[in-house]
This record gives structure tokens, sequence and C-alpha cells, in this order.
């Protein structure tokens, strides 16, 4: 298995170190942007194989950062996952529009999200791949 | 005439308190969780313990203020209060948090104040909530190292107590949106940090039991959050 590159959007500085320890301990190259202007930039950068994105940041929120991220057609394909302290039951009626619109490929709140089953649905994207 | 509510009594507070709280629990149950998972990645306790304290402090500061709204008489007894010893221990007690979120923190007091009017520990709880509120968001919305300054100055009405940085975010209309939307959203300071700022508005709570109010101060280039305190000569004597 190889490890992939990975954009974390994390606002909390704390949280996204110990995310991006667990992360990269399993193999995977993690890269941290705390902002949606900071995640543009780092696609821009190098675009990763797979990003992990928090809704709620500050300035612009994660769907806000969707929109823009994959108003570029060479961006369109990037698989993103959710993990938010949004609570999934709040985007119940705009589900579709996530998948299919946005491409979202996975909801997870962070609350009940451990890193064992983060890393479960990192290693996903990997036999996929 | 209906009594109001006291602010720190509301269901809103409790919510933006409680949003909160999940922040520095999610945070130590990850680092456990880490260090369980990865026995080479030994778990930095130092941190653990600098979350843990700080989430305690919010709590203590809300419920602090939740008892006090409980009383009859819903009012901080005041009490002349040396203002460089207030901001001297909110600086102590903010200084292990600032170090975790890379904050520089600073304190400025320029020229000699004499006592203000004030509830020494509804003041030093307000500003210790209002300072890790700022910590927490500051990293965001400063590309560089950010900078948090504790500082006291004159102003036309007596002595504004606050705390500043460079961050232009600060803004009375930011304030303003920020109490109005409390309780109904998840992140009423959009502009300002990705959390619920709950310490924003425990501050905001514990001032106005003192007769006093959060406002947006500037203090010399600097943007922030304070409270004009009353100055008393005679105090000075006490």
């Amino acid at each position: 298995m190889t490890g992939m590159d990975i954009l974390l959007v994390e606002p909390d500085i704390v949280l996204a170190e110990t995310l991006r320890r667990a992360v990269n301990g399993a193999g995977h190259r993690v890269r941290i942007a705390r902002t949606a202007q900071m995640a543009v930039e780092a696609v821009d950068t190098a675009v990763p194989e797979l990003i992990i994105l928090e809704l709620q940041m500050v300035s612009h929120s994660g769907i806000e950062f969707l929109y823009e991220l994959r108003s570029y057609h060479d961006w369109q394909d990037i698989p993103v996952v959710i993990l938010s302290h949004v609570p999934p039951g709040e985007f119940s009626g705009s589900w579709q529009l996530l998948r299919e619109e946005l491409g979202v490929r996975a909801y997870h709140y962070k609350s009940r999200t451990s890193l064992k089953k983060l890393l479960g649905v990192v290693n996903q994207f990997v036999v996929v791949s | 005439m209906k009594q109001q509510r006291p602010a720190v009594l509301s269901e809103q507070l409790l919510l933006s308190v409680a949003e909160q709280l999940k922040v520095p629990l999610l945070q130590i149950a990850r680092q456990a969780e880490l260090g369980r998972l990865t026995p080479s990645e030994p778990v930095d306790l130092r941190q653990i313990q600098t979350t843990a304290d700080m989430a305690v402090r919010l709590l203590d500061n809300y419920l602090f203020g939740a008892r006090l709204a409980l009383e009859d008489d819903y009012q901080l007894t005041l009490e002349p209060v040396s203002l460089s010893s207030v901001l001297y221990d909110t600086g102590q007690q903010l200084d292990a948090t600032a170090k975790l979120y890379g904050v520089d923190l600073r304190l400025s007091l320029g020229g000699k104040f004499g006592p203000v009017l004030a509830n020494r520990q509804g003041l030093q709880s307000a500003l210790v909530s209002l300072g890790y509120a700022l910590i927490e968001a500051l990293p965001n919305l400063s590309p560089r190292r950010p900078t948090l300054q504790l500082a006291a100055h004159r102003c036309r009405y007596g002595l504004v107590a606050g705390i500043y940085s460079e961050v232009e975010q600060l803004t009375t209309e930011a304030l303003r949106q920020g109490r109005k939307l409390y309780g109904h959203s998840r992140q009423p300071l959009a502009t300002l940090t990705h959390t619920s700022g709950a310490g924003v508005f425990v501050a905001d709570a514990i001032l106005q039991a003192m007769d006093s109010q959060l406002k947006v101060s500037r203090h010399h280039k600097l943007y922030g959050l304070g409270t004009v305190l009353r100055s008393n000569p005679q105090l000075a004597l006490v």
C-alpha cells in the first residue's frame, strides 16, 4: 500500500496536529490548511488525492470552499470526505447537493469519529485508487 | 413591568458554552486515542492539561455568572480594583493556552492607573473568557505569528481594560451581528472564529452584571474588545 497525499482542512490547530500525526502514522502524507483560502492555495500548489474537510471555518465555510473547488475543471474529481462539528442531520435535506454537485464521498460527525474510524475511511480511498 | 432575564441565564449562552466545550473535550479524546493507537507517538500530557484547564476555566466563568444571576440581587458588588494586577493575573491564566496556540501574549500597562470601580473576580473572569476566545481565533486570522496584548488605557469615560491584536476583523459590526446570532447560529462570530465564540458572550454577560459592557476598542494601532471602567480619584487614597 502506498501512502496518499491528503489535504486536511481543519481550523483548530491542536486538533489538526493530532489528526495529522494519526494519518501520517498510517503512511500518508498530510498537509494542513486552516481556512478555505489556505485550502484553495494548497490545492493549487499540489493536487491532493483526498481532502478531509471541516465545514465550520472562519470567514468562508467548507461549503463555499467546495463550490470554489468544483468550479475548476481540474479539481472536480478530487474526493472529499467531510469531518465536521456540524451534525449530518442538519444536511439531510441537501445530501443530494453535497454528493452529486459538490462531490462529497462521505460525511462524518467529528464528535463520533474516532481516529481509528477516520483511518478506516482514509484507507478505503487507497483501495479504490 | 416584566423583569428582563439576565443574559447569563439565557438558553442561547448555555448552547454556546456547550458547543464550545466540545472542542477541548474532542482535542483531549483524540490525543489520548493517538497515544493508545501509536505507542511511538508519546502523549503530550502538558498539552492535555492545558486544554482541560482551559475548558474548566471557561465552565467556571460561565457558572460564576449563572450562579450570580440566580441570586435575588443580580449585581456584582463593586470595589476598588487594581487594573494592573487584574491584567497581570489574566495574563498568567492565559499564558499556557497562548503558547499552545502559538500566540505571543503581551502585557501593556503604559502609564500609572489608579484603582477602578469593578468586581475583581467578575472582571478577571470576563477577561480570561474573552482571552481564550481570541487566542483560539487568532491563528486563523493572521498570516504571521499572532500577538495578543492585554492592555489598559484612559478614555473620556474612565479607563479601558481590553485585549488587543492586529486583527482588523474585531469590529463593532462583527460584535453586533454576533450578539444577534448567538444561540441561533453555530458560529455567530463567523468572520472572527470558527467556534461558537462562547468566551466572548460569557464575558459580555459577566460585564453586564457589573453594569458594564463589552465594547470594540482600539489601543494604539491595535483592534480589540474591552470594557470601560469608572475611575475615581478618591479611590486612589483607599
